[in-house]
């Protein structure tokens, strides 16, 4: 299967692997392609296979986050309106908005979906335990429409968020409010439908967690497929006595993409044949596949992620004060001139400009792909710079604002207390001389792991490579610049 | 499956998570804590007075009572201090920090928490009342009367009347101070209380009678000086710069970065020294200026500091060219 | 099918020669030493002037002011941290001696969006800017060459 997917990509049977530059520079002529090189990672590391296989792996892991997200409520509630002296701010948006962008996603993929507290309550309360339920489920089963399982709701509620993010991002009463809230959605979608359709459909952060795990290293994968098919009883999707089935309603023997799955590490539980495995992998190796859907919903996803991750730098670090007055809502038609540009921005102009760049793609080569297909499939060339472009966004953030981390952990809510002497730690900007040259490192990177992605894209839709590179300048000029108006952004 | 004790480990940490979190946290700060103390803690917010100033403005205590006072800055920088005459000044407590201070005050009286760090353009009303009382003592709290301003009031002199200004008067301190000696000095213009009560005009009058064949603006160099040679006291430096120089400037220019917002522009001291009498601005300080920004100090400053102030305004105002 | 090792090692070199120039030629300055004389005013929450450009080797003489609240002034990379109040200015001496973009931002909590009150100080020539942007082009012009040439070789 692995060599028969390879074949798809290079598009013939012998071809020399020296050539295909989505192996790079790198010339292996015995050893399989790079990006279908798998470590078992579980397979090597016992005890790492024990936590993982555990039934309270998951529950505890929700369990001990839920305690900083209650606390972070609770300081968001009651505590000091001084953002940067408030536990529900610091710890929200500095502490694990860092830990999650720039370790968690680009490391691990969909991690943070493993221990994610906000599902927790419903799910427990669906299935009437914690570490494990049983019985029917306490829901009332509805199906979740057709038409919307797709990433849109996650694409509008991410918009929505990022349009009031300057209120959101300064205020603990708001920031409090939109982890209520969400976890209030996630609660009454868990009493609704079951699984994790919430997760997978509505939250606004599993969208582009999901989107970026592609570019990750990690993913959870099945050994053999043909088990799976041989495999009668599925108990990846039924469920046993070891764990539930896929709350992610993903059958893991056709998981071939980050994306689809929610790394809850049932199946690894459920499976009577040890076929599940979690891969070390070529980061990247999701991106440009042909599978899926053809819904544009993930096109979307990437170009507004993209476009945020330029409109984010500018309006939150840049120089121009007014921009951020209208984004903080300080006059209702400052911010509407701001939300009208930001929507322009994301859902017409981005997305438009690189309609272009596709169409033009698709006049410079000879391939029998719609221009449709073809606008889904680069945009997966976006998703490692948009991935690099929020983490230098991240980095700076957590750079400048970290120390804050150490006198909100002494005195949550800013009432003087004192816990573990930190609380009066000034503020330190760790590394500001070189943080600029620390973006613009994972900027490049990401440029390259992005072209990359271009590139593959263009020599799957024309094996023979006469006009892949041909078709791949558009593109690559397109993300050339948005990396130069970024490293403008972050250097200019 | 089913997991019967983990699940109900599992639900008890739940609980301790969802319960026990907020109720800690309000139990030892609004139960333990004071409960605890071994005096009174009152809690005090500081916010802007647009936002509600201090909350609660009033606080009443006896005298010879212990209480800790935390005033916790919510929104912007305030700077904290309480008169007149307890000499606390807490200093700037930044937003999110709480500066406190634990006093005991021996005397009864009506005293003034106040913010003395411009933080808004309603800076000025950032005002609490802190009542001592002797329960022993009959009589309610009144402020004694001020003989300055009586003696102002009684003279029927207009306090607020506008400052007149002299403009192209630049006298050379310096050189007043040099020449003071050469010069015969009426006894009055030595007397602090007799400069209080007159213009510099008026002294120049006087010297002018005495002298009649100085130059005269020799006699207006040696008037600033004698107006001016009480060296300014490192507490009247400070009171100027936290209370005053936000509108009347650094150097008393009239052009603090917030003069541009206040009803009537701000005095330039300078400019209106000539005209003015010692007890008018003693009088401004201490009541304000009605009809215009100029908040009154009374409540927060001591006599004393208050004449230190009028000294320093005098420094400020023949600083010399 | 036979690709000769040498171009690839003869682009490679090309290349990484490419790189290293973007990273290492010196920028010469053009122009000579200043002092500004600079009026920095803090107010919530923005600074004025908020871009400030100079030349490598320039002095800034700074006066800080704030007009509505307590302001603070710490300028990345110099490691400056000033902290002043309405009605009383802040003199300091920043000496330009490294080039590139560092932001001088809030140090005193000041209000809901003091994280992001901030201000760019050019040291010009941008050396970082500059050598990242040519990095960029070298590494995506290499890489659709590279790509095409082994194609079509």
């Amino acid at each position: 299967m692995a060599g028969e997917r390879h074949r798809r990509h290079c598009g013939g049977g012998d071809v020399d692997r020296r050539r295909d530059p989505a192996v790079g520079v790198k010339t292996l002529v015995r050893k399989p392609p790079a990006d279908e090189r798998r470590l078992d990672v579980l397979g090597r590391m016992p005890r790492l296979r024990r936590v993982v296989m555990s039934r309270s792996f998951q529950p505890v892991s929700m369990l001990l986050l839920l305690a900083p997200f209650a606390l972070a409520i609770v300081a968001g509630l009651l505590g000091t309106s001084a953002g940067n002296r408030n536990f529900g701010i610091v710890f929200v948006w500095i502490v694990w908005w860092a830990v999650l962008m720039v370790l968690m996603v680009p490391g691990f993929g969909r991690i943070w979906c493993t221990i994610c507290p906000i599902p927790a309550p419903g799910e427990w309360i669906q299935r009437r335990g914690i570490i494990g339920g049983g019985g029917k489920l306490r829901t009332l089963g509805l199906r979740w429409p057709r038409r919307l399982r797709n990433m849109w709701i996650q694409n509008v509620g991410f918009l929505i968020l990022a349009l009031f993010s300057m209120i959101i991002l300064t205020r603990p009463t708001v920031s409090a409010g939109v982890i209520l809230g969400l976890a209030g959605v996630a609660v009454s979608m868990s009493l609704l439908f079951e699984n994790r359709v919430f997760c997978k459909y509505v939250c606004p952060i599993g969208g582009f967690i999901g989107l970026y795990s592609m570019a990750a290293p990690i993913e959870l994968r099945v050994r053999d497929t043909q088990v799976c098919v041989d495999h009668r009883s599925k108990d990846c999707i039924t469920g046993n006595e070891r764990g539930y089935g896929c709350p992610w309603m993903v059958y893991p023997g056709k998981l071939d993409r980050n994306l689809d799955c929610g790394f809850c590490t049932e199946c690894l539980k459920t499976c009577t044949m040890d076929n599940v495995v979690i891969n070390l992998r070529r980061p990247g190796a999701d991106l440009a596949k042909p599978g899926g859907g053809k819904q544009i919903d993930e096109a979307y996803k990437a170009l507004i992620m993209l476009a945020c991750s330029i409109i984010y730098p500018a309006v939150l670090f840049g120089p121009w004060a007014t921009v951020r007055g209208w984004a903080s809502v300080e006059s209702l038609w400052g911010w509407a001139i701001y939300a009208t540009a930001f929507l322009s921005a994301t859902l017409l102009f981005v997305p438009g400009v690189f309609w272009l760049t596709v169409f033009a793609a698709q006049r410079r080569s000879a391939t029998g792909v719609t221009i449709r297909q073809a606008y889904r499939e680069y945009a997966h060339s976006l998703i490692p710079l948009g991935l690099a472009a929020w983490m230098a966004f991240s980095v700076g953030f957590a750079l400048t604002n970290g120390s804050y981390a150490l006198a909100a952990v002494s005195d949550p809510l800013g009432w003087g207390w004192n816990l573990f002497g930190t609380s009066e730690t000034g503020w330190t900007p760790y590394l500001s001389g070189t943080a600029p040259a620390i973006q613009a490192a994972i900027l490049v990177g990401g440029l390259l792991f992005s072209i990359r992605t271009t590139l593959r894209v263009g020599f799957r839709h024309d094996p023979s490579g006469t006009t892949a590179t041909r078709a791949a300048v558009p593109v690559v000029a397109f993300l050339l610049a948005s990396t130069l108006a970024l490293l403008w952004l972050y250097l200019g | 499956m089913t997991n019967g004790r983990g699940n109900r480990t599992a639900i008890v940490t739940l609980i301790a998570i969802l319960v026990g979190i907020p109720l800690t946290i309000v139990g030892y700060q609004y139960g333990l804590r004071p409960v605890f103390a071994d005096h009174r803690i009152i809690d005090i917010t500081a916010r802007v007075p647009e936002n509600g100033g201090f909350q609660p403005d009033l606080v009443r205590m006896e005298v010879g009572e212990t209480v800790t006072l935390r005033f916790a800055a919510d929104d912007v920088v305030h700077g904290i201090a309480i008169g007149p005459g307890l000499g606390v000044d807490i200093g700037q407590v930044d937003p999110g920090h709480v500066g406190e201070i634990t006093l005991t005050v021996d005397s009864p009286g009506i005293y003034t928490y106040y913010c003395n760090t411009w933080c808004s353009p309603s800076h000025w009303r950032m005002r609490g009342v802190l009542e001592v009382v002797d329960p022993d003592a009959a009589s309610p709290l009144s402020s004694p009367p001020d003989p300055i301003i009586e003696a102002l009031v009684a003279a029927g002199i207009d306090i607020d009347a506008d400052p007149q200004t002299v403009d192209g008067i630049v006298p050379d301190r310096a050189r007043g101070q040099a020449s003071v000696g050469s010069v015969e000095v009426p006894a009055e213009l030595l007397e602090p209380d007799w400069r209080l009560q007159h213009t510099p005009e008026g002294g120049l009058g006087l010297l002018r009678a005495a002298n009649r064949d100085t130059p005269d603006d020799l006699l207006i160099d040696v008037v600033a000086y004698l107006w001016s040679n009480t060296v300014p006291t490192e507490q009247a430096v400070e009171l100027f710069a936290k209370n005053c120089a936000a509108c009347h400037g650094e150097r008393g220019g009239g052009d603090g970065p917030v003069a541009e917002s206040t009803i009537d522009p701000p005095v330039a001291f300078a400019e209106a020294a000539w005209l003015r009498r010692g007890d008018i601005w003693y009088a401004k300080i201490r009541r304000g200026g009605m009809g215009t920004d100029m908040p009154n100090f009374g409540t927060l400053f001591t006599v004393e500091e208050t004449r230190s102030l009028v000294d320093y305004l005098w420094f400020l105002s023949f600083a010399g060219p | 099918m036979q690709t000769s090792k040498r171009p690839v090692i003869a682009r490679r070199s090309v290349l990484l020669l490419l790189v290293l120039a973007a990273l290492l030629v010196p920028v010469p300055a053009f122009h000579a030493p200043q002092t500004h004389r600079i009026s920095i005013d803090a107010s919530q929450f923005e600074y004025s002037p908020g871009r400030l450009t100079v030349n490598r080797g320039d002095t800034l003489q700074v006066t800080l002011t704030a007009s509505d609240v307590v302001h603070g002034f710490f300028l990345d990379g110099y490691e400056i941290d000033a902290r002043v109040e309405p009605g009383i200015s802040q003199q300091f001496t920043v000496s330009a001696d490294r080039s590139g973009k560092f932001n001088y931002r809030c140090s005193v909590s000041c209000g809901p969006l003091h994280p992001f009150m901030i201000g760019e100080l050019v040291v010009g020539p941008n050396e970082p800017l500059w050598r990242a942007s040519a990095i960029a082009v070298i590494a995506a012009a290499a890489m659709l060459i590279g790509a095409g040439t082994r194609r079509s070789a």
